[in-house]
């Protein structure tokens, strides 16, 4: 069954005065990649923590299958949706695959004890986040790009319907990357709804449906599909800088790279 | 499947060896007793005064032995907690200052019921344990209401208060050392340095009705601790209630650890080290690393005890031994295990 996560103008800040979100409307459901792009400090985060509860939105609502997000137990939001933060710093030391059994937390009971399902799922996942080879290593000695693959294989272990990841290939070299945002969209197939949040405007284009663009005034810039979105006018202004859109020649998605400030006419 | 069948083996392991040195703390000891003799001396049936061996081990040691097992286990459960809850390895029970709360206590008790030359007893406590809890109780209180100032719980305001809270509560300590009548000073020294030496039954009750429910409920939040130990915002989005976990374990732990100061002391090291060196052995994972913490702790305080008594001159305090064993044999651990840093 595909799930569907709607937020309606979500408002959010994280002291009074301030205003991180005002007024946005997203919506991630099964069988679709949403990617959320925009600036540094743009709400991209702030926006993902609202999405799967984190967060409480100050005005409008985040729905779950026409539920009421807050409705559900937290235990049970966990089933449905896995989030991936921006930043996850371990402080003990656990191998590899003990850290993808984590992701079965939320299906297993409180003391925590694995049945032989939970560690079938753990091995699947291992092999879907290609992170074999890294299975017996401790989790702390990986380099930053295997450790967002093993992350994520340990968010793909929750089970989940609906996957919020905050920025998962910032330390992904290229092949990864890609290879990355191939197992989004196979994913996707399958079933689930991804709303991914990447700085790559790149491969934004060439993997995502649809893409939503929050500008740095904190609000929802444009929404549609990446040729929509990926304009000059938009970027440049989301961005206040000069930004550039082509073609790529290889994929025939929109190209976009920013012009260096030396270089402006 | 294969970890699995590894740390079983090692629980029993340890299990069995823990077993050892309590039949050993109920036989070694000034006179080292035989349990055929006791045995003797139960079949017979003969009033405790006429059984010698048998009342030294069911009045004296048994209860110490088992004074020394319930404050080492809950000591080593409770550094294990607070140092997954604050993500800080160098957390213990008593870094929320819980210890010299409960010292200042004792000395503040001590002196008043002096100066006014009154008695009194609350449940099983005595009046120095009275008032060592609540001065331990009155720290965490404070911790509590600095902690949540700001919305939520804070673990870095919580560290922060409770290492300036213990910073003060030394200095009391200090001063009423200095202004205190010799006599007092030697009984008071001696209950700072930490002893198993309980008279009687009662206070193993209390250690044993106070503790247990404490432990458990710890213990039920292993696999929570497992999540935290990932960050908060990770362990939040997989479905752990942080803030409650974090407020349970400071309250609970707080609570045990004060329970078990106020009856022996503030008796060092086992918190630090007992979680530590389980880690270094089994592995970081919370339902294998807590219940482990348990038995080593005890064992481990039960072992000193046996030290403290036996080979030592004297009833040399425990506390004493604790940190001459156990530091030399942490360093070593420092030295042969590799410990992957914490990243705080
Ligand atoms: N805990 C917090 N308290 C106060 N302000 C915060 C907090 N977290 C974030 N902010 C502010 O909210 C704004 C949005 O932050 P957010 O992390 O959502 O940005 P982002 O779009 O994810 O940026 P980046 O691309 O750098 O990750 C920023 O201006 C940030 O300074
Ligand atoms: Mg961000």
């Amino acid at each position: 069954m595909t799930h569907c996560l709607e937020g309606k103008h979500l408002a959010f800040a994280y002291e009074p005065g301030q205003d991180i979100l005002t007024d946005v409307d997203i919506a991630v459901r099964g069988g679709e990649v949403v990617g959320i792009v925009g600036p540094n400090g743009a709400g991209k985060s702030t926006l993902l923590r609202v999405l799967c509860g984190l967060l409480r939105t100050h005005s409008g609502q985040v729905r779950l299958d026409d539920k009421v997000l807050a409705s559900f137990s937290s235990i049970q939001r966990a089933r449905v949706i896995a989030f991936l933060p921006q930043t996850v710093n371990p402080v003990f030391s656990l191998t590899v695959f003990e850290v993808i059994c984590l992701g079965r937390y939320p299906h297993v009971g409180a003391l925590g004890g694995l049945g032989r399902h939970d560690l079938e799922v753990a091995e699947r996942c291992l092999r879907e986040a290609n992170a074999e080879e890294l299975r017996d290593r401790d989790f702390m000695t990986l380099s930053g790009g295997e450790r967002q693959r093993v992350l994520l294989a340990s968010i793909l272990a929750q089970e989940p319907s609906l996957l919020l990841l905050d920025e998962p290939t910032s330390a992904l070299d290229i092949h990864h990357q890609t290879e990355f945002f191939a197992l989004l969209r196979r994913l996707c197939r399958k079933g689930y709804g991804i709303g991914v949040v990447t700085h790559d405007l790149n491969l934004a284009a060439r993997f995502c449906d649809r893409l939503i663009l929050l500008s740095i005034q904190r609000r929802l810039l444009a929404q549609g599909t990446p040729i929509d979105v990926l304009t000059e006018d938009l970027l440049s202004q989301a961005y206040s800088a000069r930004i550039r859109v082509g073609v790529h020649p290889l994929t025939n998605t929109p190209l976009v790279t920013a012009d260096a400030p030396e270089e402006e006419p | 499947m294969r970890e699995r069948r590894a740390s079983s083996a090692l629980v029993v392991g340890v299990a069995l060896v823990s077993v050892g040195i309590v039949i050993a703390s109920l036989t070694i000891g000034t006179e080292t007793l035989s349990f055929r003799q006791a045995w003797v001396e139960w079949r017979q049936d003969l009033p405790m005064h006429q059984a010698p061996t048998l009342s030294i081990i069911v009045q004296q040691r048994l209860p110490r032995t088992l004074a020394a097992l319930i404050a080492g286990a809950g000591l080593a459960l409770a550094g294990c907690v607070f140092q997954a809850m604050l993500r800080n390895p160098l957390a213990t029970p008593y870094t929320l200052g819980i210890a010299s709360a409960g010292a200042l206590g004792a000395w503040v008790g001590t002196i008043v019921l002096k100066a006014l030359n009154i008695s009194f007893s609350f449940l099983s406590f005595s009046p120095i344990e009275a008032f060592s809890f609540l001065f331990a109780g009155l720290d965490m209180l404070l911790i509590y209401l600095l902690a949540t100032r700001h919305t939520r719980m804070a673990p870095s305001v919580l560290l922060l208060a409770g290492v300036t809270l213990g910073m003060l509560a030394n200095a009391g300590i200090m001063l009423m050392r200095y202004l205190a009548h010799p006599e007092l000073l030697v009984s008071m020294e001696r209950w700072l340095m930490g002893g198993v030496d309980v008279l009687g039954y009662e206070p193993v009750t209390t250690l044993l009705v106070g503790v247990t429910p404490c432990a458990l409920v710890l213990l039920a939040q292993a696999a929570k601790f497992d999540q935290l130990g990932f960050g908060a915002e990770l362990a939040a989005g997989r479905g752990v209630n942080v803030n409650r976990l974090q407020l349970v374990t400071f309250g609970i732990g707080s609570l045990m650890t004060a329970i078990i100061v106020s009856k022996v002391g503030p008796i060092g090291f086992i918190g630090l080290i007992v979680p530590h060196a389980v880690r270094g052995i089994a592995g970081s994972l919370h339902r294998v690393v807590m219940p482990l913490s348990v038995i080593v702790g005890g064992a481990f305080l039960c072992c000193c005890d046996i030290v403290a008594r036996k080979l030592l001159p004297g009833e040399t305090p425990v506390g004493i031994v604790t940190s001459l064993i156990g530091g030399p044999f942490f360093l070593y651990l420092l030295m042969r295990r590799k410990f992957t840093d914490w990243e705080v």
